[in-house]
């Protein structure tokens, strides 16, 4: 008579999504229940409010089996569901407000022996609360375990400054479990028809998402990571990816994402050191786009390249080109004028030059680092690197964009 | 000049009303602050006279039952437990009325929580019909047998009855808005399930309660129904617009193809009912029926026909089986919607020192009056997990089919339960657009027969029978006062039912017996 709304799912986590090995989470079903408010501990030390203002109102309660092994598995598979709500839109997923919410299942066993009794962990509030409960719970059913002392079947909470669980209320026994189909929460009709329609209109899923982001970019798990891990983000890296920007070369194209990659970086340490969310709008995409390009065709080194960005975030609102050429900042690629810079300093620094000479490439770093303070930061990387390595009589090595590539290239 | 259509005169009236009715009759539990009440009355008939009146309601004073939320008084449910609750919200159906101009009177008595059909479980005493003392003279009310008023919205009705205020709020879960209608000679209307927002209504039996009217008139009941019956996205069981379009054009299609049909025979018949087939329901004529409320029942049979209806006898099979799976859901419900009262976010708290964890129990035994506390057993006993298939859902099968009974019966599709047979089918046959039925076995009992421990609450459960059904079903049906009793002068009703959304069938037949009343 009364149905859940499905059943029978399944969610993967493996090392893409941060685990060492593959698990399959399967669900048992997704249901809709009323909820019944939430508590809110602490908001005033030792008192605990209640909010009751979706009290009576439908959640959605997704019912996994008992697949997960340990805290790590929990806290991937609450991130990855909470990633796959929000890409459907279902939830803002925010645990802090409320908006999602776990308890979990906690029970230890020795190997080879049957499942121990279960403890309920309760209104757990974030992703770092539910490992941590989970873990203090393994660590307490343990060592019940080793002093002899039974696992009481029990509902409990977790208290995050004692790092501690505690007992609640033991768990309703049958007479006091008492179900009845909620009258508050109409029935639901679904049409294979609507279903239909809303398995057309859903949006692409995290995990394809992924992939062919991984794919079409050839980005690491890692890059990959951090485009996902912000709203918007995804979309805002795609159209700088686009605007015949796909046309390059595939080696170029190594080069050019790493750039967008590297300005996508950059982008967000400084909007995080800035206090500010991540917004298409902050510094929008035709903005960011020209200052790849910049970088890309040589016009401005990767460190005025920051600068620029720097520009962008408080407010400039120009495009890369304009504010270069208003600066005077385009890249310094007069071999003549190089050359002249490359000979004061090394005549400048002669123990240095036999130190490199000696075999210590490392030294060369600095010679380029006194050339970039010389010219603010205007020479051009690659030629220096070239006339330097002439200079003192060393053969041509990779310039520092290809061995980006070759490290990501490994993972 | 219709300046005092309501506001000054009428409160004028209201506040004599109460003052001179409200000790014997204990209908209002809390008056509004009358200088409030006066203010709001002059303002309106400033709305009226200027000509920018709210809505026809502007300036009418009304009563709530004390189970619906008002921020300005308490919401008390006729109970110790919420004796001193004041909600800090309105509900929905109040908010609409107030933003109609309406003027809140005051709050009414009612069962507790709205279990109860004789208005006695309430935490301050019962209501007394009123119809005993209102020719005489207050001096001499001490002399009058005291009559129930009806319940659960005994307070509502009696009020009404007295002129206490134009109109008042229930709620009707089984029949609490029109068996006291019936005993104290109102209109008492519950429209179908879903229509008014349940917002704000304090739950007893979620699946069946219902927001419903007591008025003087049909017209009254229409002109407050239109202005409440609103979407409202606080209550996921109340209809959305696109739900009301979908049902009014259902019911168009249907009664425009009808038309068509019976063209000739209807254009030449002016009566009110011409082409309206009235069904009578077997089952109804229950063996409680005294001889005199079968009579009225026949004179109202005979007043529809003479309005130009057909009457048919129809058949509703399973009206035996709708009080014991009334109880069961009702009674379910009610446990597990009154369980909130536990003493910690509101309401009532006990003293007794809390050792073993024990607050719960001395709150609620404190607290919940004796019939309360009677069907949170019963309802809680359905529900262990030993009695809920037994119980709970042979309940919800008999409300199943009561609901195709119904469907059965009535020509009007039903746009919620989907039964659509062609609609040539329907009409050519002999389904019926309306049902007439009692609403309660007989005039208003005396107190002393329904107040008391003698009483057993099994056959005072079975007085419900006539009225459960269509709340089973979900369906509108009407309390509209017929005739004064042939044996003791006291009012008795006649009910309409009609399909699923078909509220104005419902008024159109209530109109046709209303005026009858008037000519007899």
């Amino acid at each position: 008579m009364q149905q859940p709304l499905a059943q029978d799912g399944r969610i993967e986590i493996s090392t893409v999504d941060g685990l060492d090995y593959a698990v399959t989470v399967r669900i048992e079903q997704l249901q809709l229940e009323q909820d019944t408010g939430k508590s809110l501990h602490d908001v005033y030390p030792g008192l605990t409010l209640q909010d009751l203002n979706r009290a009576g109102t439908g959640l959605m309660e997704i019912v996994t089996k008992p697949d997960m092994r340990s805290s790590k598995e929990a806290g991937i598979l609450v991130k990855k569901l909470q990633a796959l709500l929000r890409a459907v839109d279902s939830s803002d997923g925010n645990m802090e407000e409320g908006s999602m919410r776990c308890d979990v299942n906690v029970s230890v066993h020795e190997p080879g022996t049957p499942y121990g009794a279960r403890c309920e962990l309760k209104n757990l509030n974030s992703i770092k609360s539910v490992v941590d409960a989970i873990d203090a719970e393994v660590e307490r059913q343990i060592s019940c375990h080793e002093n002899n002392t039974p696992v009481i079947q029990e509902t409990r909470g977790f208290d995050a400054s004692t790092g501690k669980t505690f007992r609640i209320r033991s768990k309703e026994s049958a007479p006091d479990y008492r179900y009845m189909p909620e009258p508050d929460l109409p029935r639901l009709v679904l049409s294979q028809n609507e279903i239909q329609t809303l398995k057309q209109s859903l949006p692409e899923l995290p995990d394809a998402q992924r992939d062919r982001i991984m794919q079409s970019y050839q980005l690491g798990v890692i890059e990959t990571r951090t485009l996902m891990g912000e709203d918007g983000m995804v979309k805002y890296f795609e159209s700088l990816m686009s605007s015949g920007r796909q046309t390059k070369s595939v080696i170029s194209w190594y080069v050019w994402d790493a750039c967008i990659g590297m300005t996508i970086h950059e982008l967000l340490g400084r909007l995080h050191a800035r206090g500010i969310n991540f917004s298409p709008d902050v510094v929008n995409t035709s903005q960011l786009g020209s200052l790849v390009d910049c970088v890309d065709r040589g016009l401005i080194s990767a460190k005025v390249g920051k600068s620029v960005l720097d520009l962008m975030i408080d407010g400039d609102s120009r495009d890369a080109n304009a504010i270069v050429e208003e600066k005077g900042w385009k890249q310094m690629d007069n071999r003549d004028e190089l050359d002249q810079l490359c000979d004061t300093i090394l005549e400048k620094f002669p123990e240095k030059v036999k130190v490199v000479q000696g075999g210590n490439i490392g030294v060369l770093g600095f010679f380029i680092g006194e050339i970039m303070k010389q010219s603010k930061g205007r020479a051009n990387p690659v030629i220096l690197n070239e006339l330097l390595r002439a200079k003192v009589g060393l053969p041509l090595a990779p310039t520092g964009a290809t061995g980006k590539e070759k490290g990501r290239k490994k993972k | 000049m219709r300046v005092d259509l309501f506001g000054f005169r009428k409160f004028r009236e209201a506040l004599e009303s109460i003052s001179k009715y409200n000790k014997y009759v204990n209908a209002f539990v809390d008056v509004a602050d009358p200088q409030t009440i006066r203010d709001q009355a002059e303002e309106s008939a400033r709305r009226w006279e200027s000509g920018q009146t709210k809505s026809p309601l502007d300036g009418a004073i009304f009563g709530y039952k004390m189970n619906l939320c008002t921020k300005e008084l308490r919401t008390t449910c006729g109970s110790n437990m919420l004796n001193n609750f004041k909600s800090p919200y309105t509900a929905t159906a109040v908010e609409l009325l107030q933003e109609a101009g309406a003027i809140t009177g005051g709050k009414l008595n009612m069962d507790e929580f709205g279990m109860g059909s004789h208005n006695v479980f309430s935490n301050v005493g019962p209501v007394r019909n009123p119809h005993g003392i209102l020719d005489r003279a207050p001096e001499s009310f001490d002399n009058v047998e005291d009559r129930s008023a009806g319940g659960s919205s005994g307070g509502s009705a009696a009020a009404v009855a007295s002129k206490m205020c134009f109109a008042a709020l229930g709620s009707d879960t089984g029949g609490s808005v029109r068996l006291p209608a019936s005993y104290c000679g109102v209109v008492g209307f519950k429209p179908s399930y879903g229509r008014i927002s349940r917002w704000g209504l304090v739950a007893y039996g979620s699946s069946l309660d219902t927001v419903g009217t007591l008025t003087r008139t049909v017209d009254d009941a229409k002109t407050i129904f239109d202005i409440i019956s609103k979407e409202d996205e606080k209550d996921s069981t109340c209809l959305t617009q696109r739900q009301r379009d979908a049902i009014a054009k259902a019911l168009k299609d249907f009664s425009d193809k009808e038309a068509k049909l019976h063209e000739d025979s209807i254009r030449n018949d002016p009566r009110p009912l011409s082409g309206v087939r009235i069904g009578i329901p077997q089952e109804f004529n229950i063996a409680e029926l005294s001889p005199a409320t079968k009579e009225l029942w026949k004179r109202g049979i005979r007043v529809l026909k003479d309005a130009g209806a057909k009457v048919v006898p129809v058949s509703i099979p399973t009206t035996p089986l709708t009080v014991g799976a009334y109880l069961t859901l009702g009674t379910a419900e009610a446990s597990s919607n009154l369980q909130r009262y536990d003493g910690i976010r509101y309401g009532h708290q006990s003293d007794v020192p809390d050792e073993k964890d024990e607050l719960y129990i001395h709150t609620r035994s404190e607290g919940f009056g004796k019939e309360v506390r009677r069907r949170i057993l019963l309802g809680t006993y359905v529900l262990t997990s030993g009695s809920f298939n037994n119980f709970f859902l042979r309940a919800q099968k008999i409300r199943q089919m009561v609901r195709n009974d119904f469907d059965r019966v009535f020509a009007q599709p039903n746009a919620i339960t989907g039964s659509y047979s062609p609609i040539e089918d329907r009409i050519q046959s002999d389904r019926v657009h309306a049902l007439l039925t009692p609403v309660a076995v007989e005039t208003a009992p005396k107190l002393e027969d329904v107040f008391g421990d003698h009483i057993d609450p099994i056959t005072a459960y079975l007085d419900d029978i006539l009225t459960i059904p269509p709340s089973l079903a979900g369906l509108p049906a009407m309390s509209v006062p017929f005739a004064k009793g042939l044996d003791d002068n006291f009012p008795i009703g006649l009910q309409v039912i009609s399909q699923y959304g078909d509220e104005e069938m419902v008024f159109k037949v209530g109109r046709v017996l209303e005026k009858s009343r008037e000519s007899m």
